[in-house]
């Protein structure tokens, strides 16, 4: 059975200790929101010096609704769409570093040994440290894509514009795989952890999540629509399926005997 | 009734055999020295104890619940000190010990109280809002005693309690041990130094990877070094060594400069019967002592006889 209270006194040390860590706190909070300022900042600099030859590439003869639009507004769309794409790396980047640092800093000053000897169970601590790292990681990638959407309304130059840009699709897929792209890589660094010693190369393994994301983001380039909503689901299905299997062995691995004798 | 109880408990990692068929009864209320070399599997077994680890075979119940099956309640009920003292250094004295605290199921009322009790007692009160990565290596050791005792629990594992202490802190936290033992808190004791062992513990174990013996202090010294007497005299010692070999009830007699050690059967009826026949020998005695080896001392001829081969004889004549 889950004690839920346990749990929350967990979750509150970690964040605790990210608040004191300032440099932890920067490197988690600043790229997110450097990456919602800058987009927004590109996409109003395209609206207004727009590019001549993007009425040429694949996208922008395939999709029939970006048809009829001026140039600046075409430039706005196709980078907007773009950039959109971005925000899912932040819930692979964010709950990665700060999971990392979690981890690997409790093995550092060998506080697993009497963490793991209150009675906690073994399992109410991976949740506790997953959550730690997998809310603050999700909620920042949906405020930083609510800025993205505020600041693109803000900054379109024709009224078109955000709603070609944020359709349900993108938003559903940010909803659903944000979490569970944060749940995944996660798992990731809990089994890297294992044999890291240090919180950056525990980060390392976060690097594969973002070959998805570059596939779609290649795709949508080359014509593919990648936010209609049963793509969304489907590729949230598949997040889904892998994060069982991914958490399972983080489990396998997060065993209050393999870390005190086998975590070095 | 026992606070532990194991029955060949074991534990290998790979062929490595760690800890071999321990069979220990510790009494409630008792504070037990586990004494053994580095390297002897002592943090093995107590981390079979304390169910972070598994046993490879055997049994050990530590306040009536089994380590194996109900690891959570024995978490519950026993603290614990661990080699290094495991302190989150970005969180101050208060946060670290209302953290684990509310761990061990403390209210939010409850682990104030505590907390702010333990900070007092190891004088860190003044120092509570300071983040632990600027305390010395004592503080954190007292803090981490703090920490292992903060859920009253039954039964305190303490390792190397007082290593890296000052004296006086050392000194604290001693008289902290003995105000468990006598709160009825059962101490299992793991420590090398000798002196400290010898001032607070009822029960010694001597342990490499098996249990080499356990017993009392005064036992342990008395089985392995019978019942000595000093025989201080004012004059050379030596040649009054084959006079007193001669006596049945002596076992043992070694002469160093004026100084007779003499092992005996029964003190309280050998001493006279010596003093007498010294004194006819024409010797001239200045005082006569009991003599109480050091734990160092049994200790090391604990360890030595281990090593002896089983067809040799244990014990010196």
């Amino acid at each position: 059975m889950v004690r839920w209270e346990r749990i929350t006194v967990l979750i509150g040390k970690e964040w605790l200790e990210l608040r004191r860590s300032r440099g932890l706190l920067l490197i988690t909070l600043l790229p997110p929101f450097l990456l919602s300022i800058f987009t927004v900042v590109l996409i109003f600099a395209m609206g207004i010096i727009p590019d001549p030859d993007i009425a040429s590439i694949p996208v922008a003869t395939i999709d029939p609704a970006l048809a009829g639009l001026d140039l600046g507004a075409l430039t706005q769309v196709i980078f907007g769409r773009q950039f959109a794409l971005l925000f899912l790396l932040l819930p692979t980047i964010i709950p990665n570093v700060i999971a990392s640092y979690s981890i690997v800093g409790e093995k550092n000053r060998r506080t697993l040994e009497p963490l793991l000897a209150t009675p906690i169970s073994v399992g109410e601590l991976l949740l506790g440290k997953m959550l730690a790292a997998i809310i603050p990681g999700t909620v920042l990638t949906w405020v930083c894509a609510l800025l993205f959407t505020g600041g693109l309304v803000f900054v379109a130059i024709d009224s078109v514009v955000p709603t070609l840009v944020i359709r349900p699709g993108w938003i559903l897929l940010l909803l659903l795989s944000s979490p569970l792209l944060a749940l995944i890589s996660v798992s990731l660094t809990v089994m890297v952890s294992s044999r890291a010693n240090d919180p950056r190369s525990a980060q390392q393994i976060a690097r594969v999540l973002i070959i998805p994301v570059m596939v779609l983001f290649f795709g949508q380039m080359l014509g593919l629509s990648v936010f209609q909503p049963l793509l969304a689901l489907l590729l949230s299905a598949g997040l889904l399926l892998g994060a069982v299997v991914l958490v399972w062995l983080a489990a396998r691995v997060f065993q209050r005997e393999t870390i005190l004798t086998h975590w070095r | 009734m026992n606070a532990i109880e194991c029955h060949r408990l074991s534990r290998r990692f790979g062929t490595l055999v760690a800890v071999s068929d321990l069979d220990l009864e510790i009494p409630a209320g008792t504070i037990f020295g586990f004494l053994g070399p580095n390297g002897a599997g002592k943090t093995t077994t107590v981390r079979m104890l304390a169910a972070l680890i598994r046993p490879s075979s055997g049994s050990a119940r530590v306040a009536g619940y089994d380590v194996q099956t109900q690891a959570t309640a024995v978490h519950s009920v026993i603290g614990i000190l661990t080699e290094m003292p495991g302190l989150y250094d970005t969180l101050s004295a208060l946060e670290n010990l209302t953290f684990f605290g509310r761990l061990y199921g403390l209210s939010a009322t409850q682990a104030v109280d505590r907390v702010s009790h333990y900070l007092r007692l190891f004088e860190l009160w003044e120092r509570r809002n300071d983040p632990v990565g600027s305390f010395s290596k004592g503080m954190r050791q007292k803090l981490a005693i703090a920490r292992a005792l903060l859920h009253d629990p039954a039964i305190v594992f303490l390792d190397e309690p007082t290593a890296g202490l000052d004296p006086a802190a050392a000194h604290a936290v001693r008289q902290v041990i003995k105000t468990l033992r006598a709160d009825g808190r059962t101490i299992f004791l793991t420590t090398h130094n000798l002196a400290e062992a010898d001032e607070l513990c009822d029960l010694i174990g001597v342990f490499r990877n098996r249990l080499i013996s356990l017993d009392t202090p005064a036992n342990l010294r008395a089985r392995l070094f019978g019942q000595s007497v000093r025989v201080v005299l004012a004059s050379w010692a030596a040649p009054l060594v084959p006079l007193v070999q001669q006596l049945p009830f002596v076992t043992d007699v070694v002469a160093e400069e004026r100084v007779l050690s003499v092992r005996l059967t029964d003190p309280e009826r050998n001493n006279p019967v010596l003093v007498r026949t010294l004194v006819a020998a024409g010797a001239d005695l200045c005082y006569l002592e009991p003599f109480t080896p050091s734990l160092e001392a049994v200790y090391l001829e604990l360890l030595q006889e281990a090593e002896q081969p089983a067809e040799l004889p244990l014990h010196k004549s």
